[in-house]
């Protein structure tokens, strides 16, 4: 029995974390499939190509204003972050599976980036005030 | 003294873009650096914004430069192609969808799923335009 028990122990010890970063992944790409058009559409494509669109909807004063907005504030977080999350995870295991250098460094380079990109990205939120 | 010497078959050092099926992964795997890349632009836009009305136009002046515009039409093309395979996938990833006793074909969850991203993103856009008025 406690043999059984200590194998318990050792398989809970070698659980991954990659499934922490599963949920970001696969949330940034759900959402980028859903409104990824969409947006791209309208801040890089239709907006800034129709005319007064960008005066009406994208003056400094209208942007600082969503941005200052709980539930904006909410938005521009969620999609910067799981947009990269969601290609730090795929760029991560595209580079392990072509073997392009040691493990960790790879993700230094990937997660690392999408994690400090989340922090400052809050923190800028936060500066903007409410 | 017998040492162990396993054989290990070669494997081609570009075999991530080997014609089929390894192509198709690593083309679709490369969206998420179109989908990151869009990140970079709407996080460059936040620190634009957060350091005042001059930086904001700057940003905007960018946005509508055709470096910038050529830019979002080949990302809007790595997207559209990230739609594509991610609910080609979708129906291998989640529990299987039973209606009337049957199961509900991959080929029908991807169809259906791709209509209502379509929709979304057509939503977002009139949405937009129709507040913008």
């Amino acid at each position: 029995m406690s043999n059984a028990v200590s194998t318990k122990h050792a398989a809970a010890e070698k659980r991954s974390i990659s499934p922490l970063f599963w949920l970001p992944f696969g949330a940034g790409g759900m959402l980028a499939a859903l409104f990824g058009p969409g947006l791209i559409l309208v801040t890089g494509i239709l907006g800034p190509s129709s005319s007064g669109f960008m005066e009406r909807f994208a003056s400094y004063d209208h942007v600082l204003a969503f941005a200052r907005n709980p539930i904006g504030k909410l938005i521009v977080l969620a999609v910067i972050a799981l947009f990269f999350w969601h290609g730090a995870e795929r760029i991560f295991l595209t580079l392990k599976d072509m073997k392009a250098g040691p493990v960790p460094n790879l993700k230094f380079a990937t997660y690392g980036v999408a994690a400090l990109v989340t922090l400052v990205t809050f923190v800028v939120l936060l500066g903007i005030g409410f | 003294m017998s040492e162990r010497r396993p054989y290990r078959r070669p494997v081609n050092p570009k075999w991530w873009w080997a014609p089929g099926a390894y192509r198709a992964y690593t083309l679709r795997e490369l969206t998420g650096v179109g989908i990151a890349l869009y990140g970079v632009v709407l996080f460059a836009g936040l620190i634009s914004l957060s350091r005042g009305p001059d930086h904001w136009e700057g940003f905007v002046q960018f946005l509508r430069s055709p470096a910038s515009i050529v830019l979002h039409v080949i990302l809007l093309v790595v997207v559209a192609y990230h739609v594509k395979t991610w609910f080609e996938i979708l129906p291998k990833t989640q529990p299987k969808i039973i209606v009337n006793g049957k199961q509900v074909p991959a080929q029908t969850i991807t169809s259906y799923a791709t209509l209502v991203a379509v929709a979304c993103s057509a939503a977002l856009v009139l949405f937009t335009f129709l507040v913008a008025r």
